[in-house]
């Protein structure tokens, strides 16, 4: 059945978005949660919602951090249902080849643990590399907060890092 | 180690991570993204037209939203897939290779004209303003299913444009469509409250609501099955 619609993003312009961001999220995604399939479902969610509002992400400051952020904050539904209802192409049989699981060290563990706050400020600046005023954008909140909750951040990730026996990730 | 240098090996080591993970590819397609997030606001466009049938009344389901009287046929929204074409100010119906029908709508206006339309293309259809229903005809009851089987509704490119597609294949046997135009003031007075009108709107189309005319309520354009007769549908 073919018909018209509309509000569709631009094809080029979201594919292009997509193209340019999606490897880079991922493995942000990937670090937080320390699961491939879990972070690819958690992925593929958040920019399936990025092109249902293409129209508002585009304009964001930071349209990959939008994603980041919705990935992270994201229930894994129908990408996650899909994979085990159906045979998947070739995209995902080339996945299942490597290991599905990331071991991580302590460090991410300890990211892992972190607040949500604390996890979300040190994603954005941190992985994402967004300084602090644009970070505090992102979040809504002030460049005085980041900065409260990235210093509480590093202080915990810092054990870790100290730790003669951390074991920064593996495979 | 001071904050500073904290901080730097903190980074340092997440970037290492991340790094690492060089091999880790999002390696499904863009078309794919697409394509679900187009499923997607298909359903959520059903869902919602489905949520106000339970909210108005009866049968009928109240399904987008209109043009700005006047608006000129749109040549782009109305596509020439097929000989049989219709092209109309208000409307155009598009007879599918697979048998649907494609409903564009610019303007609520020839139901009459829009009904023998549909009738001609073997659709049993009854087109009338909501105000003043056919009384020969007499509601077919609907379900979610049933209805979701035999309409689907999209945002056309252009404002203000909906396109309706009918499935008549799905419809049972004894059905036909019915199809009704209301403006807001007729919407509230057959029971959708006006910010119900709205909600359906802004939730369906997914971009502000669209006058009719200048001082007018909005309108909807809201459909239900009813049962066949000569007098009602034709067949």
């Amino acid at each position: 059945m073919t018909r018209v619609r509309g509000m569709e993003p631009e094809p080029a312009e979201f594919a292009e978005f997509y193209e340019a961001t999606r490897d880079d999220c991922l493995r942000i995604v990937l670090l937080n949660v320390g699961d491939r399939h879990l972070a690819h479902d958690l992925v593929a969610e958040a920019y399936t919602r990025a092109w249902m509002s293409w129209r508002k992400v585009r304009e964001l400051e930071v349209p990959r951090a939008w994603v980041v952020r919705t990935a992270l904050n994201a229930h894994v539904s129908w990408w996650r249902r899909r994979r085990r209802e159906v045979s998947l192409g070739d995209h995902d049989a080339a996945a299942s080849g490597d290991q599905a699981t990331l071991v991580s060290g302590d460090l991410l563990a300890a990211l892992r643990r972190l607040p949500p706050r604390q996890r979300e400020v040190v994603t954005l600046r941190l992985l994402l590399d967004l300084d602090t005023e644009t970070t505090a954008r992102v979040l809504g909140i002030a460049p005085g907060t980041v900065g409260a909750h990235l210093h509480k951040a590093v202080a915990t990730l810092r054990t870790e890092i100290l730790r003669p026996d951390s074991q920064e990730i593996s495979r | 180690m001071n904050d500073n240098d904290t901080l730097a090996a903190v980074r340092d080591s997440l970037t290492t991570a991340k790094g690492s993970l060089a091999g880790v590819h999002m390696n499904t397609p863009a078309e794919a993204i697409a394509r679900e997030g187009r499923a997607r606001r298909r359903r959520h466009t059903l869902t919602c037209l489905g949520g106000a049938t339970a909210a108005a009344a009866g049968a009928a389901l109240a399904i987008t939203a209109l043009a700005v009287p006047g608006h000129p046929a749109s040549q782009s929204g109305s596509p020439a897939r097929h000989p049989g074409t219709a092209r109309l100010a208000a409307w155009t119906v598009t007879k599918q290779v697979d048998g649907d029908i494609t409903v564009t709508v610019r303007q609520l206006s020839d139901p009459s004209g829009l009904q023998s339309t549909l009738r001609a293309d073997g659709v049993p259809a009854s087109v009338t303003p909501v105000a003043s229903p056919d009384p020969s005809c007499r509601p077919y009851p609907m379900t979610q299913a049933l209805f979701t089987s035999v309409y689907q509704a999209d945002k056309a490119t252009g404002a203000g444009t909906t396109v309706l597609t009918i499935n008549p294949s799905a419809l049972p046997s004894g059905a036909g469509v019915w199809l009704g135009a209301a403006f807001g003031r007729q919407a509230a007075d057959r029971g959708l409250h006006r910010a119900a009108v709205h909600q359906t709107i802004n939730h369906a189309v997914h971009q502000p609501v669209h006058q009719v005319a200048p001082g007018a309520d909005n309108g909807v354009l809201r459909v239900g099955l009813v049962s066949v007769s000569e007098q009602c549908t034709g067949s």
